[in-house]
């Protein structure tokens, strides 16, 4: 994968789609890949590559919609644009309720098609920069020992008992320990103030995109 | 004809008496009366033959005396030349004889001896006429018994010549002895007869003359007096009538003579006499010229209306031709015997009427006790009486039968017991019906459930009447019951008393009695009615479904065009756009080459937008999504399959548990139901194995109902793409099945897939959402 290329993937049964389109968007400098089937896409993806996925709705085993529930379930930096012959006010409200970034009903012009990867590519990139801060985040929280997330818990939970006294009261330790280990939470987490660490705990807790 | 065992014991023991004693009485009745006018015969036989007997012992001394006489003087032991001689010996007869009158001897020479029995101055007279020198003389002389004289005088005046007296003359002529007629004697006056023998003088010439005549007079009123004392019954009378019909004896002496009119007696002819009874008893005889008759002659008459019977002998002798005639009232021999009669009847009737009734009290007392039976039997068959109470004292037969009835009562009950709780019990309606009248007779609890009238309303009805008005009334059987059915089925359409409408089947059965007559009807009812409106909803889920197979199958077409257009039209596009792109980063090529490109891009996105409307146009109505019990639509599936499963052997188990209820189109499902069943029984049957099986499971797995219908037929063969529209593997079909099923599934809301089946067979899964879920996302 080279860097600044914008990558595509194609998901279609049908051959003459897979080759019109990869034909069509590599003249437009998309990194194209094209799988006849979920299960080959699935096969082929690493997971972490941010992409846009052009995916047919309805394909014989595993479907479009099956396949985006399977990578939204794996946190997938991929941003999903249907494309579909049974086109329907139904089809397509699952779909996005699903997650999809659009919904387009074959045949379509290039243009148009262009025009939605553009803006599917932006929030792909914008899904794996979260992805990555998280995993950042993750690190970091992966620092603490047991005491000190027992400590960050109650904190966040409680925001309006958060001296060391109080807390130490509810956790049977003294306060003293309490900022001991307050001190050692900060500087794991890279932060300085207990509003950081509220917004860095919402911010791990979302739901990923 | 059954008969009254009192009335035959009363008709036995009283009637037959009554009948017995009658019949003795009767017969006695007849017999008595014939043995009465026996007796009657006999007795006036024995009165003639007595009489006869009388007579001739009166007369024959007369014949022999007379002889005696004749053969004395003719031998000349005395002639008339000594008077006093002859005299002597006429005297000696009429003392031998009392029934003599008189005795005399008169000679050719007209000498004359004459004994009588006188009136006068003695008890006898003796007449003496003498010739003597010419000269005549009369001498009459009186004696007593003793023969000693007590007067005698000569009568000068005396004229009577006796060779011309009647006898003398017959006598003479005759030369034999014969007997005179009976005639009234001249000098007593008396009935009496004259033998009159002649004294035969054999000269030496050889001639035989007469020398003289003896005579013998006879008085027959003797006769009369011993009829007189004959004792003929009590009032009976003999008499004897000589042959020319005088009457000579008859017990009144006086009815006898008759003074002519020149003043001499003679007798009184039958038919004259004054006695009446005598008279219609013989005056006929005379008339019809059968004095005397032949032969012994009884006979029966009436006079002044009283019953007589009489006899007439034949004559006595050839010289006497008397019949002695005798009748008698019958009353006189049989008053007493019928006094007798009479109180026997009496006796008998007394006896029989009291036998009667003693016959009667002994009927009575035997019958007593059945009759207490039968009444006993009447009541325990009426339920008054318990079976189980004692019997009253009867007869030992009776008490076995008894036994045996009662038994028969109780196993009787105990059927009609076990027959009625059945009855009344049924879990169908029950009903017995009058065969002629067609009411209700019986029914039970059920029966007024199903029609919603209580038994005492429909026992006032008939049946028809339970029919629905608009439809044509059902007979259960025919007037005319000959060759009918005695069972027959209807299903009927009734009305209930609220006037309700139910479907009803109706099993009736006709019930003849043992005389071949329709006896009742017993009825079976159910309510069919919810099986009906069952029945009624498959065939319209069938109507639905076969429409909406027509309607998926052109939307499934169209859908199938759209998707296999809509490539080929999107690769169109695509290149067209590609091909423009190219010529721009060309650039510099001919106007005409993009406007041209960009045409057919906009073409193929015009073609796409017609098959859109194409679709749009027939996918109407997809939406009517609502909630609905899953297994009530497999088990209607099931059943609109049943035939089709029947005829490939294969059977159908749905295995569904309990569910919540399913939000989706219901006919769309029904349509993936049946042809993802109709595949797996077609599937099945195309194999051999033995394990023919098609199975409906279901289970709940979150939001989601698990749909699987699997088989064990031979599973789906490799390379085949399933559901690929167009595609099939059987003779008859688009090859859409699958490709709708999928679709309706996925519009539905949910996914529809195939697995393999362990160890042959396949699997066909898919979801449905559980129903209630919008409500709960709109709260």
């Amino acid at each position: 994968m080279t860097d600044g290329t914008p990558a595509v993937f194609i998901v279609d049964d049908d051959q003459d789609i897979r080759t019109s389109l990869t034909r069509a968007l590599g003249q437009r400098g998309f990194e194209v890949s094209a799988y006849a089937s979920a299960q080959a896409f699935l096969d082929a993806y690493d997971g972490e590559t941010a992409a846009c996925l052009v995916l047919d709705y309805g394909m014989p085993g595993m479907n479009g919609l099956e396949l985006q529930a399977r990578l939204n379930a794996n946190g997938s930096p991929l941003a999903v644009i249907f494309i579909t012959g049974h086109g329907g006010v139904p089809e397509s409200v699952q779909a996005m309720r699903a997650g999809a970034v659009d919904f387009l009903e074959k045949p379509f012009r290039q243009s148009t098609l262009v025009e939605r990867i553009k803006a599917a590519q932006q929030i792909a990139a914008d899904k794996q920069a979260a992805l990555v801060r998280r995993r950042d985040l993750a690190t970091r929280f992966g620092r603490l020992t047991a005491r000190e997330e027992e400590i960050v818990e109650r904190m966040v939970a409680n925001p309006a008992e958060v001296s060391s006294k109080e807390i130490g009261n509810a956790l049977g330790i003294s306060p003293r320990t309490v900022d001991h280990h307050r001190a050692r939470i900060l500087e794991k987490l890279e932060i300085r103030s207990l509003v950081e660490l509220v917004d860095l705990v919402s911010k791990l807790k979302a739901p990923a995109g | 004809m059954r008969t009254s065992l009192g009335a035959l014991l009363v008709i036995g023991l009283a009637g037959l008496q009554f009948i017995a004693v009658l019949a003795v009485v009767f017969s006695s009745y007849v017999t008595s009366e014939r043995a009465l006018l026996d007796h009657a015969r006999e007795l006036l036989s024995d009165v003639g033959t007595n009489t006869i007997a009388h007579s001739r012992g009166f007369v024959a001394p007369a014949q022999s005396a007379a002889e005696l006489s004749a053969r004395l003087a003719r031998d000349r032991v005395i002639a008339s030349d000594v008077p006093e001689l002859m005299e002597q010996l006429f005297f000696q007869q009429l003392q031998l004889a009392p029934q003599f009158a008189g005795v005399y001897y008169g000679s050719e020479e007209g000498d004359f001896v004459y004994v009588m029995r006188s009136k006068g101055s003695g008890p006898f007279r003796t007449k003496i006429i003498r010739h003597q020198g010419g000269v005549r003389t009369t001498e009459l002389i009186w004696r007593d018994d003793k023969f000693n004289v007590i007067a005698r005088w000569m009568d000068p005046d005396d004229v009577y010549e006796p060779r011309q007296r009647p006898w003398y003359i017959r006598a003479k002529d005759q030369m034999t002895t014969i007997w005179t007629d009976p005639y009234i004697f001249f000098s007593s006056q008396q009935p009496g007869i004259t033998l009159a023998s002649p004294v035969i003088d054999r000269q030496e010439t050889g001639l035989e003359g007469v020398r003289g005549i003896v005579g013998v007079d006879i008085e027959i009123s003797d006769i009369s007096d011993f009829l007189a004392n004959l004792r003929i019954g009590s009032t009976g009378r003999a008499l004897i009538i000589h042959a020319n019909g005088d009457v000579i004896a008859h017990p009144d002496k006086s009815l006898l003579k008759e003074q002519t009119a020149d003043g001499t007696l003679h007798f009184v002819d039958i038919a004259h006499i004054d006695d009446p009874i005598a008279r219609a008893a013989f005056a006929q005889l005379e008339a019809d010229g059968q004095v005397p008759v032949e032969q012994e002659t009884l006979s029966q008459f009436n006079y002044n209306g009283e019953t007589y019977v009489s006899v007439v002998m034949p004559p006595m002798s050839d010289k006497l031709p008397w019949t002695i005639a005798a009748y008698a009232p019958e009353s006189d021999f049989t008053a007493a015997i019928k006094q007798n009669r009479l109180t026997n009847i009496w006796i008998a009737g007394a006896v029989a009427v009291l036998t009667a009734i003693a016959g009667l009290a002994l009927a009575n007392y035997i019958h007593k006790p059945v009759r207490a039976f039968a009444v006993r039997s009447a009541l325990v068959a009426q339920g008054e009486l318990d079976p189980s109470d004692p019997l009253p004292a009867t007869y030992e037969e009776l008490e076995k039968a008894n036994e045996t009835l009662m038994q028969q009562i109780a196993a009787r009950r105990e059927t009609e017991m076990e027959y009625g709780s059945t009855f009344a019990l049924s879990s169908r309606g029950m009903a017995q019906i009058d065969a002629q009248t067609g009411r209700f007779l019986r029914v039970n609890e059920k029966f007024s459930e199903i029609t919603g009238y209580s038994a005492t309303e429909l026992s006032q009805m008939p049946f028809t009447l339970l029919g629905h008005p608009k439809d044509p009334p059902v007979l259960l059987f025919d007037n005319d019951q000959r060759g009918t059915p005695r069972e027959v089925n209807h299903e009927m359409r009734c009305l209930r008393r609220d006037g309700e409408a139910f479907w009803a089947l109706v099993n009736a059965i006709l019930i003849f009695n043992q005389e071949g007559k329709p006896l009742h009807i017993v009825l079976t009812m159910d309510d069919i009615t919810s099986a009906k409106q069952t029945e009624e909803q498959l065939a319209e889920l069938s109507k639905d479904l076969s429409n909406l197979a027509r309607d998926n199958t052109m939307g499934q077409v169209a859908a199938g065009l759209a998707h296999e257009l809509n490539q080929p039209l999107t690769a169109i596009a695509q290149n067209a756009d590609s091909a423009l792109f190219a010529a721009q980063q060309m650039g510099g090529a001919g106007h005409g080459l993009h406007e041209t490109l960009d045409e057919i891009a906009e073409q193929a996105l015009r073609a796409g937008e017609i098959i859109r409307a194409l679709r749009a146009f027939i996918r109407r109505d997809e939406g009517c999504r609502s909630d609905f019990d899953l297994s009530e639509l497999v088990s209607q599936t099931q059943r609109l399959l049943s035939a089709e499963s029947r005829a490939a052997g294969v059977s159908v188990i749905a295995d569904l548990g309990a569910l919540p209820a399913v939000h989706a189109n219901r006919l769309q499902i029904a349509q993936v139901l049946v042809n993802l069943m109709r595949n797996a029984i077609e599937a099945v049957a195309e194999g051999d194995d033995l394990d023919r099986r098609v199975i409906v499971e279901a289970k709940v797995d979150g939001n989601e109902v698990h749909v699987c219908v699997s088989d064990t037929g031979p599973g789906v063969a490799e390379g085949i793409t399933l559901f690929a529209e167009f595609e099939t593997t059987k003779a008859a079909g688009m090859g859409l099945g699958l490709s709708i099923c999928r679709s309706i599934c996925l519009a539905n809301g949910g996914r529809l897939w195939h697995q393999p089946r362990e160890p042959h067979g396949a699997m066909f899964c898919f979801t449905l959402q559980v129903g209630g879920m919008e409500a709960t996302q709109a709260a």
